[in-house]
Formats: C-alpha cells, structure tokens, sequence
C-alpha cells in the first residue's frame, strides 16, 4: 500500500487483498464473459446532468483535458464527443425558451433534456467497416475498440463514423473513442461511467437483458404519463437503421432524436462502396471501348 | 459453469453475426419511435452543432485524387494505344507509361504524408477490408504503382515484351485509380459526398479520362506528334462530354436529397460551376467544337482545351472536397441526409 491517510488505518475491514473477483456482479448485476454482447442502456429520464460520467471516463482512461473554457450556450461546456472525451453530457433547456413564462411542468425533470452521449458500439460498426488496418476491431465482448499500437492515423474513421464519436487524436496522431472500457471488461469490472452514474442512468449489461429492462421501463414512463418515451438504437427504432442493425449503446429518449444531436435514420457508410465503384468502372469501360475505337482509326 | 470465466482465459468464437435481440414491440412508444423515423426533420438542432465529424483530410487529399486518376487513365491509354494504334500513337505508348509511373511515384508519398501517423503507413497493407474504399484503394494503388513502374521500366529497357504484358493488370487496376477516390469521398457519412455515391464515380472516371488525354495530348503537341495529338484530343471531347452529362445531373440529385445549400451559394459553389464546369467542361467543349467545325489544323485550340480540362479536373476535386467538409459542419445538411423519406425519394 502507497500513501495511505493514517485514519484509514482505523478500518482495516475497509482494506481488500485482491480485486473482487467478478465485481461486476456485484455493481451491475452481471457477469462479464467474452462471447457475449455488452452495451450500456442509458435512460435519459433519470440524467441529472452531474456529469460523474465524464469525469470517471476522463480518470479511468487518463484522458487530456478538452475544450477548456465556456461554450456559452448552456451548461454543457464539454460540447461534443472527441478523442479525449468519450462521455459527453448533453444539456437541452427547453423551460421559457420563447420567451413566455410558464405555467404548467410537465411531469418529471422540468423539461431539461440530460443525455449522457457516448459511442453507440453499433452492431454493424462503420468505423470498423472503414478502418484500412484493422487496428478497430470487434472484442470479445462484442464492443469496437481501437487498437493504438496499429492505427496509423488515416482517419478515414472519422468521417464513416453516422454520430460523429471517433476522432483522430492532435496529440498522438491516432483514432481514439469509447473502448467500453475494454480493460475494465476484460477484469470484471463494470465500465467507469456506469459505476460512477449516481442515478443508474447509465446501465451496464448485456445487450438482449439490457433491451429487456429498457422496454420495461419504457412501459413504466408510459403508465405514469411520460408518453413521449421512445427508445433510440435498440433494434426496430430510430438510430437502429440504414443497415446499423441495432446499437449496442442505446437511449431512452423525450423528444425527436435531433433535439440530442442524434440522426433519426443514420446509415452504414459502406453500403456505398459499391455501388460507386461499380458505376465508376463501369464508366470507365464505356470511355476505354469508345477510346479503343479512337485509337484504332487509320486513316 | 461461469464461475472460472476470467475474461483473458477463453477466447470466444469469432464475433461476427449474433443473434439480434427480438425487435422492440411497445404499442405507443413503438409509434413514437416510428413516427421519428418515417417524418420529415422539423429543424430540430443541438445549439446548431455539427453532428458529424469533418474528414481529417488535408489538402493532400484532393490533389492526389486528381494525379491518382490521371495517372491511372493515362496507363489505360497506353495500352489502348500499344494495342490497337498504329505507328502515331507509338509515343503515346511510352508517354503514358511514364505519366502513370510518375503518377503513382508521386501519388503515394502524398497519401503517405496526410497519415496522422505516417511511420506506420504499411499498416494499410496488413489487412484487407472488402467495405473499406480506404483498403481498398490502398492495394489498388499498390498494385497499380507496382505495375506502373514495371512498364514504364521494362518500355524504358526496350524490353518490350514485358511491357506489352504488365500494361494489362496495370491498365486494369488503372480504372480502379480512376473511378476508387468517388467511393472513399461516398462511403462516408459527410452528406454531400454520400448524397451521390454513382454521380461522384462517374465524375471522377469521366474526368480522370479527360484529364489523362489532354496531358497526354499536350505531350504529343509539344513534340510535333499533330495526329497523334488529335486523337487523343477526340478522347478527351469524348469523356469531356460525359462528365458534362454527370455534372448537369448533379444538382438535380443534389435538390431531390435536400443538400442543394452547398453547390448554390457558396465559394466552393463558384469554383465548382466556373472552374470545374466551366473551363473544365464547357470551355475545352467549345474549344474542339470550333477546331472540328473550322477543319483546319488549330494546334491553339487544343492546347487551350487540354489546359481548361486539366486545371477544371483539379478545381472538381477541390470544389467536392471541400464542400463535402462544409456539409460534415453542418448539422442541417445532414439531419436531412439522414431523413429517410428524403432519402428514399431522392433514391
């Protein structure tokens, strides 16, 4: 043990030898084991925007410090995900936003639209799909992480990405995003950010459960007379399209999808691979034909 | 059972394809959820920040799409020349050699120079990724630039045979250089490149041709080769002529998808309609109309026509590429790229 504050010492029972094995467990409610999908269910119902989130992912993953100073705008001075912010905590304020005063308040969190943001982990992911070295790879875990002893920096990730979450890094060169917190996972420990959420907002498990709950609560918000709840990138609903398939980071969400940032019907950036090229060589052959013809003329 | 599963010990089956989770069936909220997807978008915003993230291409970029596909059509009128030309076309042959030679040569340390990482740019060859134009493209040029110089060496030897052979592949994977730089741009979710995945392609062969033939033909001109340079100007008029189709289809898919804001007001909006499409397209268009109309020998217009192709083919590729950026930064553009009715009406 290093620097320990002597007080401490008065609790020895508080002292672990060892991690607790499966810990997860214990946080969570499940049992992390490769071969099965993980994801978060993030139920922006319960945000409170304390931004706990962001600060365990920044501490967790020894990530730079961004965007330092105000935005002006709201409370969200983080702003949007990076390569050094992969828990974004969105701030929409809708109260008195024309200017009239009001009177009545709809039934929870007085309208202030909270959303924890983070990389969808999408089940056909195009940052993968795009990625030239393999350096994004799918774990075992069913997650995308970047590998950074392999990425080279092309950045093609950046632009296949339909919510704009990965991001070449200024300061290495290399494509950095949410991992899921790959080597939490890999340990049994739940990730950073859904153990630090105080209002389990964000939720950790397995994709099919997590689905589950997040319906059931749904249901829940709909009895009590929120029947705006909707859920966003699991399977079926907006988020989960144009051959994405399903989110395995998905929301519960209030209001349109834009209102958060998020694309109502995003799309897989390489279903237009071919289609492009095929047309391209196949312009190509009718100017290479009309060509050959040119060139064989005698006169 | 689970109780030893340490996550390190066991390496599952490969993650490909699992079993999605039954779709999501609640009654209203699966109409809420539908209703967002099917309507138009409202102008719903976050603060008007961008959605998307900009690609982090430099300048780089654009200028080796231009060179990449010259370089890949002139390799393509090589071997049309050496197999079916007559003695005219001779210097044609090894002209376009070297051109895609030098093409490739110079094309690759500029790809490699807009790496984040450069050092490790054989990365790119690790692996292949069927649904990435980035890997794709990466042995492509690989392929093309081995062949490439293959040729221009073994025509540069005199070793002819082996010229004659290695101009194939090279001529082949030629069209790949051409027409593979339209798939990264589309294969993307910036709106304005992924709004035309074919328009794009079809712009960039069409103009890759075009540009390959009028460099070839200023070549030609410049050593006295008239009939030779005539020839490959009638090329050029031919693929001018379809990149003039492609580019007046442009707008309209354009409008259909709702990114007309891009290619109407701004400055990337004038180069693209005056560079690109005007001394690009129209001017060398004019140019060999009146030269063909005038049936005499004009080596001015040629000239003039070859010069207009290759600074328009170079504008295209800057106009496109920096008005897809500009789309990226625009939460607009691309809440309406993403609206599926708009989508599926502009097709």
């Amino acid at each position: 043990m290093t620097a320990v504050h002597p007080r401490a010492r008065d609790y020895p029972q508080s002292e672990l030898p060892h991690l607790i094995p499966r810990e997860s467990e214990l946080t969570a409610g499940v049992i992390i084991e490769p071969g099965k999908s993980y994801g978060f269910f993030t139920d922006t119902t319960r945000c409170i925007g304390c931004k706990a989130c962001e600060v365990a992912c920044k501490e967790w993953n020894a990530l730079p410090a961004d965007n330092l100073g105000l935005t002006g705008m709201s409370f969200d001075n983080t702003g949007a995900l990076s390569a050094n912010t992969w828990r974004h905590v969105t701030f929409v304020e809708k109260i008195g936003a024309d200017g009239e005063r009001v009177t009545d308040m709809p039934p929870y969190q007085s309208n202030w639209l909270m959303m924890s943001d983070v990389c969808k982990h999408c089940h056909n992911a195009p940052c993968l799909e795009a990625c030239p070295t393999g350096a994004l790879f799918r774990t075992e875990f069913d997650t995308v992480v970047v590998q950074q002893d392999i990425c080279n920096g092309c950045g093609y990730c950046q632009p296949a990405c339909p919510f704009g979450v990965v991001e070449v890094s200024a300061i290495d060169g290399k494509a950095h995003k949410c991992t899921l917190c790959y080597d939490r996972l890999k340990g049994g420990l739940e990730p950073a950010c859904a153990k630090a959420c105080p209002t389990d907002s964000i939720q950790f498990g397995e994709v099919g459960e997590l689905v589950e709950r997040a319906k059931d609560r749904v249901a829940e918000l709909h009895d009590r007379g929120a029947s705006d709840a909707y859920l966003y990138g699991a399977p079926g609903t907006p988020g989960a399209t144009g051959g994405l398939d399903h989110l395995h980071a998905f929301f519960l969400l209030t209001d349109a999808p834009e209102v958060y940032n998020l694309p109502a019907a995003p799309t897989r950036a390489s279903r237009r691979t071919y289609p492009s090229l095929g047309t391209g060589l196949a312009v190509m052959a009718a100017l290479a034909t009309a060509a050959a013809f040119i060139m064989g003329e005698r006169r | 059972m689970s109780e030893t599963a340490t996550a390190t010990a066991i390496m599952p089956e490969p993650v490909g394809r699992r079993p999605p989770p039954a779709p999501y069936e609640g009654s209203a909220a699966e109409r809420i959820a539908k209703r967002y997807v099917e309507r138009h978008w409202q102008g719903e915003t976050y603060y008007g920040r961008n959605v998307v993230k900009p690609s982090p291409f430099s300048w780089v970029v654009w200028v080796y799409i231009f060179v990449g596909g010259l370089s890949g059509s002139a390799a393509i009128l090589a071997a049309l020349a050496d197999l079916f030309g007559d003695e005219e076309s001779k210097s044609i042959v090894s002209r376009g050699r070297h051109l895609a030679a030098i093409g490739s040569a110079i094309g690759a340390p500029l790809l490699i120079a807009d790496l984040h990482t450069p050092q490790r740019f054989f990365n790119m060859l690790r692996i292949y990724r069927a649904t990435s134009p980035m890997s794709i493209g990466s042995w492509i040029l690989t392929g093309f630039g081995a062949g490439a110089v293959a040729t221009a060496g073994a025509d540069l030897l005199g070793w002819r045979a082996i010229a004659r052979v290695m101009q194939v592949p090279t001529a082949l994977l030629g069209a790949g250089m051409s027409v593979y730089t339209a798939a990264l741009l589309s294969a993307t979710n910036t709106p304005f490149w992924a709004a035309m995945p074919r328009l794009l392609a079809a712009r960039f062969g069409s103009s890759a041709m075009a540009s390959a033939a009028a460099a070839l033909s200023l070549a030609e001109r410049i050593d006295g080769n008239d009939a030779g340079a005539r020839k490959l100007d009638r090329i050029a008029a031919v693929a001018t002529a379809a990149e003039l189709a492609v580019t007046m289809a442009t707008p309209g898919r354009l409008r259909a998808v709702g990114l007309e804001r891009p290619v109407r007001q701004d400055k990337w909006a004038m180069i693209d309609r005056f560079g690109a499409a005007g001394l690009g397209v129209v001017v060398p268009l004019g140019c060999y109309a009146v030269a063909r109309l005038g049936r005499k020998q004009n080596r001015t217009l040629g000239v003039a026509a070859a010069l207009g192709i290759l600074a328009g083919g170079l504008l295209m590729r800057m106009s496109l590429m920096y008005a897809g950026q500009d789309s990226a930064n625009s939460a607009q553009d691309y809440f309406r790229f993403t609206e599926r009715p708009r989508r599926e009406r502009g097709g």
